[in-house]
């Protein structure tokens, strides 16, 4: 979902940074505040683990294909502030080391990916509070890649209509292909993070920082007991 | 760098070069989400304003040394962050 240079109107793209940066920013400023060195290292490799497994396409049938966004993942394990944090870095690299995603267009993919995605993902988790771990896992999941297409979607719109058709996509069309195709890509999403997330834990349960879903707590022998 | 996290990193290698046999052999050459609504609806990608020094690669062995590169390239971007944090915390120690 990396948007090219030359597809969005002139002002979506202002808008975008204007959005984009203040938060960044601040995400940067309270990470920097309070984060451990100690975990320096995990957010790390997470963020160089997400990097690679973007680009693992995954088939979703109609001739397309999606890849894990890997912000709800980001946001379990590092927190909101952290996820903005590790979703920025990999856009970045992604444009300007490797060309995936548009220079002006960074702006509106740090819009998207590293702040409606982290941002959805914490405000799905929260509202589902006190439901199962996994289900609370992948309904976040799913909900940050189909509120991050349709972001997108809207941005396609909005530059269609305000440069007279030069940009974007008309809202009508880019709307309703946007949302189905995510909707799709989203499951996809929901279960490669709820895997990951189940997968650690079982093997290292203290890394999941955010309180999701029901409360768990680690008995003595360092397994998850629900409480 | 602890043990784990190189165990990890090895994890994720395998998981890596596996997985990229599966993006070969039924996704590399279709788009997607975004790409496929703008083919459908006749939508072309602009110049980029950027020229990127790297690309992802063609093949099966390019992707995988580009997927290195780019995991390298982002763990030095924390190591950068690391040296940051700890050179903060040594400066508020000694005040």
């Amino acid at each position: 979902m990396h948007i090219p240079d030359g597809l969005m109107d002139p002002t979506v793209l202002v808008i975008g940074w204007l959005i984009a940066l203040p938060v960044v920013a601040y995400a940067v400023y309270k990470v920097s505040k309070t984060i451990d060195e100690k975990a320096v290292p995990f957010m790390a490799v997470l963020a160089a683990g997400i990097f690679i497994a973007q680009m693992l396409n995954f088939p979703v049938g109609g001739g397309t294909t999606g890849h894990l966004i890997g912000a709800t993942l980001a946001c379990i394990l590092l927190g909101v502030y952290g996820s903005v944090v590790v979703m920025t870095v990999i856009l970045v690299i992604q444009c300007l080391v490797f060309g995936d995603g548009g220079l002006t267009a960074l702006g509106l993919n740090l819009l998207n990916m590293a702040v409606i995605a982290p941002f959805a993902t914490a405000a799905v988790l929260w509202a589902l509070k006190g439901r199962r771990q996994y289900t609370a896992t992948f309904t976040a999941s799913w909900m940050a890649v189909f509120l991050t297409a349709t972001a997108c979607a809207m941005q396609l719109a909005f530059s269609y209509d305000l440069s007279g058709g030069d940009y974007g996509i008309e809202g009508i069309i880019a709307i309703p292909s946007m949302m189905a195709w995510h909707a799709v890509i989203g499951i996809g999403e929901g279960i490669i993070t709820t895997g990951i997330v189940a997968f650690l834990s079982k093997v290292s349960p203290e890394s999941l920082k955010m309180q999701i879903g029901r409360k768990h707590e680690i008995d003595s022998s360092g397994k998850e007991v629900a409480t | 760098m602890g043990r784990k996290y190189l165990k990890a990193i090895a994890i994720i290698f395998i998981i890596f070069a596996i997985g990229l046999v599966g993006f070969y052999a039924f996704s590399a050459m279709y788009g997607d989400g975004l790409e496929k609504v703008m083919q459908d609806n006749g939508v072309s990608e602009g110049e980029p304003v950027w020229t990127a020094p790297l690309d992802y690669g063609d093949g099966y062995g390019g992707s995988l040394v580009m997927g290195i590169i780019g995991f390298f390239v982002v763990m030095l971007v924390f190591v950068g962050l690391y040296l940051l944090v700890r050179s903060r915390k040594r400066a508020d120690h000694s005040r």
